[in-house]
């Protein structure tokens, strides 16, 4: 290459520049070239900034602060100098800047000026710094474990709830399959795939089983596995969230146990006689309870062949239609059974209620006390006068 | 079903043993057989064990009232015997009711009932009613 070409040459490659600002400076920082690709950058033609110093596009707390002629000076002792900071374009907005000063000496080594590279970097400021916080803040989850794993569900991040969570710290843990997590049995159904393919297929799922942890033990783990997907729509990999529910779940089973005992305790069935069962109903029945009544009812029935039950519902608050309705079907499957019922314990305000509601009895035999349905109840079976008829044609 | 209705005889009083899946044409066979043989037998009573039965549905549950009103119209009373809680509960909330059908826990105690109705039938007539 001849040397009277390279002028032109360097000019062409500088213009061909768009991404980024290459300019010369003189020794005292004033700019004496420009090209499109600085333009670009700044908003400034090359009339507007050729001739003017290079604090042209420092903020004005820069300016005060002399920093433009403390990087040139750094430039000019190290040999080179690069700095990132806020620069303003032309129309006073600002771009993060990445800059590169490096001098430009006489073959006797005097700084006779500067060539300055400057890259707009706002963008992947504003990414690093996002990417950061999002670190962060997984860092900052202590109860949750909040992990990436790639599209073969090998772990690709780990963060402190997953620490406290598994007790593997991620050295022991990233680059290896999820499955690591999961019961043998689990293992064997290869059920992190399958839940990778329903996240990936559904967007999201949400799971609950048995995980393990590095010492063995094992915890119920609510789990939601959502995909990551590319621009394509590709799944990349997933983002698992997990928590230990050990406790809420060993404290619903507990709930549901008491529960059950409670219900249990609150529809006791008593013989009181060969043949004779009575069913005391104390306080408010809803559906659940008034099922459950009917199903023991009927099965002590069975099991007890018994002729006779008292409904005594003297501990009830109020009768409305639905518990109304409940107890004409406790009694009509129990006439179905072949064994007769009596009401006991009908308050005067629950009789004139039960009337207003249009509640019909049927059939079916009422006392006010218990002690009369008793009597009534062993004269039925005792005696045996008319069974067959209380059971069954008149209800 | 089998081919043969499995009635028996007992005193005055006939009991139906019904099993397995009931249709059509088994149905058909058990009203032509309990029908001839309460008015062969004079039967007083026909006792109808449904406890052998597969399903007790609405279906089954019609069949039955039927065949009640054919044993009464011979001048029969007809019990039936044996329906589980879980049918019974089935049964009322098919809105089933079987409402005029003589029910009992079981043979025996459906025996008992049709006797002390016979004998109830008396006392009725010499004017005693619990029911005042």
């Amino acid at each position: 290459m001849a040397v009277g070409d390279e002028p032109a040459h360097f000019r062409q490659m500088i213009d061909s520049i768009v991404d980024y600002e290459v300019i010369r400076l003189d020794e005292k920082g004033v700019i004496s070239s420009w090209h499109p690709g600085a333009q670009l950058l700044t908003q400034y033609t090359a009339e507007e900034a050729i001739g003017k110093p290079v604090t042209l596009f420092y903020t004005e707390e820069d300016i005060v602060e002399g920093k433009a002629d403390a990087e040139l000076r750094a430039a000019a002792e190290t040999g080179r100098y690069g700095t990132e900071g806020w620069r303003v374009r032309k129309d006073g907005s600002q771009f993060w800047a990445s800059v590169v000063l490096t001098p430009i000496r006489e073959p006797g080594g005097t700084v006779t000026g500067f060539v300055k590279v400057t890259a707009d970097l706002t963008e992947q400021r504003e990414q690093t710094l996002a990417l950061r916080a999002g670190q962060q803040m997984l860092d900052g989850i202590a109860d949750y474990e909040v992990i990436r794993l790639d599209s073969d569900g090998v772990v690709r991040s780990w963060n402190p709830g997953a620490v406290k969570l598994t007790g593997y710290v991620a050295d022991e843990v990233v680059g290896r399959h999820v499955s690591m997590f999961y019961t043998e049995e689990d293992k064997r159904g290869a059920m992190a795939e399958r839940e990778m393919a329903s996240a990936a297929r559904d967007g999201s799922l949400e799971v609950e089983g048995w995980r393990i942890r590095k010492d063995g033990t094992r915890f119920w783990a609510n789990v939601v596995l959502s995909p990551i997907l590319d621009d394509q729509g590709e799944v990349t990999g997933f983002v698992k969230v997990a928590r230990d529910l050990t406790e809420r779940r060993e404290q619903e089973q507990l709930v549901q146990r008491q529960r059950d005992e409670i219900l249990e305790l609150s529809t006791p069935v008593i013989q009181v006689w060969d043949k004779v069962l009575i069913l005391p109903l104390i306080g408010t029945l809803d559906s659940v309870r008034a099922a459950r009544l009917t199903e023991s009812l009927l099965e002590r029935i069975a099991a007890d062949q018994a002729e006779v039950v008292i409904l005594d519902v003297s501990g009830v608050p109020a009768i409305d239609s639905g518990v109304a309705r409940h107890l004409l079907k406790t009694v009509e499957a129990a006439r179905l059974m072949g064994t007769a019922s009596i009401l006991s314990g009908i308050r005067p305000e629950i009789a004139q209620s039960m009337v207003h509601l249009g509640i019909e009895l049927g059939g079916l035999r009422s006392c006010t006390s218990l002690k009369d349905a008793l009597q009534l109840a062993l004269r039925l079976v005792r005696a045996g006068a008319d069974a067959a008829d209380l059971a069954g044609r008149h209800a | 079903m089998p081919d043969v209705v499995p009635i028996m005889r007992m005193g005055p009083d006939l009991l139906v043993t019904l099993q397995g899946d009931l249709d059509d044409r088994a149905v058909e066979q058990i009203e032509q057989e309990v029908t001839d043989q309460v008015a062969r037998t004079s039967a007083r009573a026909v006792l109808v064990d449904v406890s052998g039965l597969a399903v007790l549905d609405s279906f089954v549950a019609r069949v039955l009232a039927r065949l009640v009103s054919m044993v009464r119209l011979l001048g029969a009373d007809a019990t039936l015997v044996g329906i589980s809680p879980a049918v019974a509960i089935t049964l009322v909330e098919l809105g089933v009711s079987l409402r005029h059908v003589n029910t009992a826990l079981n043979a025996e105690q459906g025996m008992g009932r049709l006797r002390r109705l016979r004998e109830g039938d008396a006392s009725r007539w010499a004017g005693h009613d619990d029911r005042g």
